[in-house]
């Protein structure tokens, strides 16, 4: 199923001439109306006549968050006042927040981007979709709610909270896909077992569209089994537009629609391109924004891309499930320790529940790192060899999967902290 | 559809916005009809018209409408959820809930159609008070399954006003929005608006940029008018709708502000003795029965809205929009409104009583504090269900605030009292203290 099997399954030659033909446009675009790029540029020594071949792109500045905030609220917009149809917010956690301003055109090209999206996660007119990624200044409720309405879908615009009632409406109006974080997910299907409401059996919920916080393989595994459902991860920020992007039914790498954005993934050190398949940050460019141009925009999220077809005759790239960001890379003890690759050793682990917490401290002139775990109902034992036995067997997964050493407590089961919007997982006290 | 253009403009859709006599009562009969037989795919409408031996064709002059029976809040309970649909859910493309009267919402579908028409009705009503592309809008209401947010968003977008979602709560942050979006028209109840002056003064903070502001959801006054547009240097504008009606955009003040334009086009409108159900004249106080006139997913016939206003004098206005109603006076049912958020007691009632540690009897207290509705519920508890321990109340009383807030959606203080000690009633129960009095 496709929304526009045309551009979606274009060769990727003709896509690449696309791509270069729109990265043009922009780069003079920019030139000529942007202070701030027009003055990069010249900063870089580049004029857009450099611009050749797509691959001429690495001859363009990178653009970081700061420039968003140190340019707060509007003075990198492209577009006058009057163009502006919306505004989103992102609440930053330090300092300002970060100001996105949208033309007609760019909630147009946001829309199309989650319209194809949804249709290759199966979804269509007949579904009824709830939206429970908070509304308002937040790209997640309003992009998830204009893709689904675009599609033809029933939509229920339930935003955050009120989780009871968030079953009850699931229930009584056969909604049969969710959008929202992971981790709301998991306490919504806690919730629902408590009130005596099975996901899987008395609902007709089939889908998942989760993201907003990085969430691991082993992490769909155990919420397709528990829930009945597929889940599928969703990508974007809000400086891009907002959510964008999702894996298709296969499963397998995010499908990044390149009429619409340029991906490049780099060497966070050195800002060159590493190879198609290894690690890096993803820099995006965004090929079409007319109010808040994205070029080469370091977004610090940790992936690898492919350009192979997918299996399901989509050819644009696909970038694969983000294993972290680069500022959330805990440095302990000299090793890299991404939350993620705790996250994924966990959920390995046939005892532990679905929470966790992790606490990197400094002690003696010593980082140190407690993961505390949660362990489910059925593994929660009265004995204290067996608990003694789960702890220690933790804490050596978890030592030869991070090469460094964790203190491991365990945690009755449902005693750490759910949130509903984005979970937080990790206190660094080195920082406090 | 209609598309915006630059500039400021009269009207909206000038023709529907200005349509009177024969030709206004000519254009209401062929959508009555239309909307009688939509009505009567719905099984309870078949019902209804069926006890009255009305079939969609007896319709054939506006005032045979008064044949058709009432329809009121309590019916839409009996067809949770989908009951009052008259389109298969593959049309529906969005659903809202709104109070119903007891612990189940009252849910309300929309087809494309009815989202273009909510739009548009909105449009007409922001280009009345003066606003155009290039307005700066800030839309300081809840989105999601309320209808306020959502509804004027989408009036506003079409319009291409710039939309700032900025929801409710962080009134701080909303102020610093105003000034850096240099915003030139909010939206919010009249008491948010009210405290958010409040907090500008305290923060010494200048909004010298807005000049409109649309207000509803909640009763007030010429003088929290008065007050709002001296403390917020507004325009200020009473907005009036309802859920069952889509939401916002069934009527709204022009610069005349002496009654609010409803759109005759979209939906009919009577007055009538909510006792007695007569039909009442211009000039006279009654409940409001509306009849809606294009709605396709959920139309409702002769629906009783509860709130007491009148149709004024005179089919037209110095604006050349048609015949006015005035503002809203009052209820004709116990509904409250508290936050913007409607809450009937019965609601209140049907949560407590299914909670096993609540007791006999509770009281409801409204008071305004900082210019915000707090809402006090004082629950006899039952001492069965009750350890005596403090833990134990505390975590009573957090049970019940949680399941008030899930069915009310809105914030309440519990305070549990001991048995017998609320007042009892012989007649009727008077269970509600409203000390808010009028606005400010």
């Amino acid at each position: 199923m496709f929304w526009d099997s045309k551009i979606e399954t274009m060769e990727r030659e003709e896509l690449e001439r696309l791509q270069y033909r729109l990265l043009k446009t922009l780069v003079y675009r920019l030139y000529s109306f942007s202070a701030f790029y027009h003055r990069r540029m010249e900063e870089a020594g580049v004029h857009p006549d450099d611009v050749k071949t797509l691959a001429d792109v690495v001859k363009l500045p990178f653009m970081f968050k700061r420039d968003l905030r140190d340019n707060y609220p509007d003075k990198l917009f492209t577009a006058t006042k009057e163009e502006l149809v919306r505004y989103h917010v992102s609440s930053g956690t330090t300092g300002k927040p970060t100001v996105v301003g949208y033309t007609e055109n760019d909630l147009e090209e946001w829309t199309v981007s989650l319209a194809r999206a949804l249709t290759s996660c199966g979804l269509g007119e007949k579904d009824v979709i709830q939206v429970s990624y908070g509304y308002g200044l937040f790209t997640g409720g309003l992009g998830l709610h204009y893709g689904a309405e675009r599609i033809g879908a029933t939509v229920i615009p339930t935003s955050v909270g009120g989780t009871e009632r968030q079953i009850e409406l699931m229930q009584d109006l056969g909604a049969t896909a969710i959008c929202c974080t992971p981790s709301y997910l998991l306490h919504l299907g806690e919730v629902a077992e408590k009130m005596g409401v099975s996901i899987r059996k008395d609902t007709k919920m089939r889908v998942g569209i989760l993201g907003a916080e990085p969430w691991t393989a082993e992490m769909r595994n155990r919420i397709q089994d528990w829930l009945g459902i597929k889940a599928y991860d969703i990508y974007g920020t809000s400086e891009l537009s907002g959510p964008l992007f999702t894996e298709c039914t296969e499963q397998n790498g995010i499908h990044i629609w390149g009429d619409f954005a340029l991906t490049e993934v780099v060497d966070p050190k050195t800002g060159e391109q590493v190879a198609d398949g290894e690690k890096g940050e993803l820099v995006m460019t965004i090929l079409k924004k007319e109010a808040l141009p994205i070029v080469r925009y370091r977004i610090g999220d940790i992936t690898s891309m492919t350009r192979e077809v997918c299996a399901c005759g989509r050819t644009h790239p696909r970038i694969m499930r983000i294993t972290g960001r680069v500022d959330d890379m805990l440095i302990i003890r000299g090793i890299n320790v991404f939350p993620s690759m705790i996250e994924h050793t966990l959920m390995g682990i046939p005892e532990v529940g679905q929470h966790f917490q992790i606490v990197v401290d400094r002690k003696h002139e010593l980082d140190t790192l407690l993961v505390r775990v949660e362990l489910k109902p059925e593994a929660f034992s009265d004995k204290i060899t067996e608990l003694m036995k789960i702890k220690e067997m933790v804490g050596k997964r978890l030592e030869s999967a991070l090469t460094v050493h964790a203190d491991v407590e365990l945690a009755e089961p449902g005693s750490l902290p759910r949130f509903e919007g984005k979970a937080k997982r990790v206190t660094d006290r080195r920082k406090m | 559809m209609q598309r915006h253009t630059k500039g400021y403009r009269m009207f909206w859709d000038e023709r529907m916005e200005t349509l009177k006599g024969k030709e206004l009562a000519a254009l209401q009969l062929k959508r009555l009809k239309r909307t009688v037989a939509q009505a009567a795919k719905v099984p309870f409408y078949r019902d209804l018209l069926g006890k009255a031996s009305l079939a969609p064709g007896d319709i054939r002059t506006l005032a045979d409408v008064a044949k058709i029976p009432f329809t009121g809040k309590k019916d839409l309970r009996g067809g949770y959820p989908f009951g009052f649909l008259a389109v298969p859910l593959k049309e529906v493309r969005r659903i809202h809930t709104t109070s119903g009267t007891t612990g189940k919402p009252t849910v309300v579908g929309y087809t494309k159609k009815d989202l273009a028409n909510w739009a548009g009705l909105i449009a007409r009503n922001l280009t009345m008070v003066g606003l155009a592309e290039g307005d700066v809008f800030q839309n300081m209401v809840n989105y999601g399954l309320f209808t306020g947010g959502l509804g004027f968003h989408y009036g506003a977008e079409l319009m291409g006003l710039t939309v700032v979602p900025s929801a409710t709560g962080n009134t701080k942050r909303q102020i610093e929005m105003i000034g850096d979006f240099g915003v030139t028209a909010i939206h919010c109840t009249p008491s948010y608006a009210m405290h958010l002056s409040e907090v500008a003064a305290a923060e010494g903070a200048r909004i010298p940029t807005l000049r409109v502001g649309c207000f509803g959801a909640e009763p007030w006054s010429e003088a929290t008018r008065a007050e709002l547009e001296r403390r917020l240097g507004v325009s200020a504008f009473d907005s009036y709708g309802l859920s069952e009606m889509y939401g916002p955009g069934v009527a709204m003040e022009c610069g005349e502000k002496d009654g609010l334009h409803l759109w005759h086009d979209s939906y009919l409108v009577e007055i009538i003795d909510p006792a007695t159900g007569e039909t009442l004249g211009a000039g006279e106080k009654g409940e409001m029965v509306i009849t809606p006139l294009v709605k396709e997913a959920m139309p409702l016939l002769r629906y009783r809205t509860g709130d007491i206003t009148m149709l004024m004098d005179g089919d037209g206005c110095s604006c050349g929009r048609g015949q006015k109603i005035s503002r809203i006076l009052g209820r004709s049912d116990d509904m409250l409104v508290v936050r913007g958020i409607n809450v009937f007691p019965s609601q209140i009632e049907h949560v407590l009583f299914s909670l096993p540690e609540v007791g006999e009897q509770f009281m409801v207290y409204l008071d305004r504090i900082h210019q915000l509705d707090e809402m006090t519920i004082e629950v006899e508890m039952n001492r069965q269900a009750f350890s005596g321990e403090l833990r134990d109340l505390h975590r009573v009383q957090v049970k019940i605030a949680t399941a008030l807030q899930e069915t009310l959606g809105i914030r309440t203080d519990v305070k549990l009292v001991e048995p017998g000690s609320l007042p009892r009633f012989e007649g009727k129960a008077k269970r509600v203290v409203d000390r808010r009095g009028v606005l400010f």
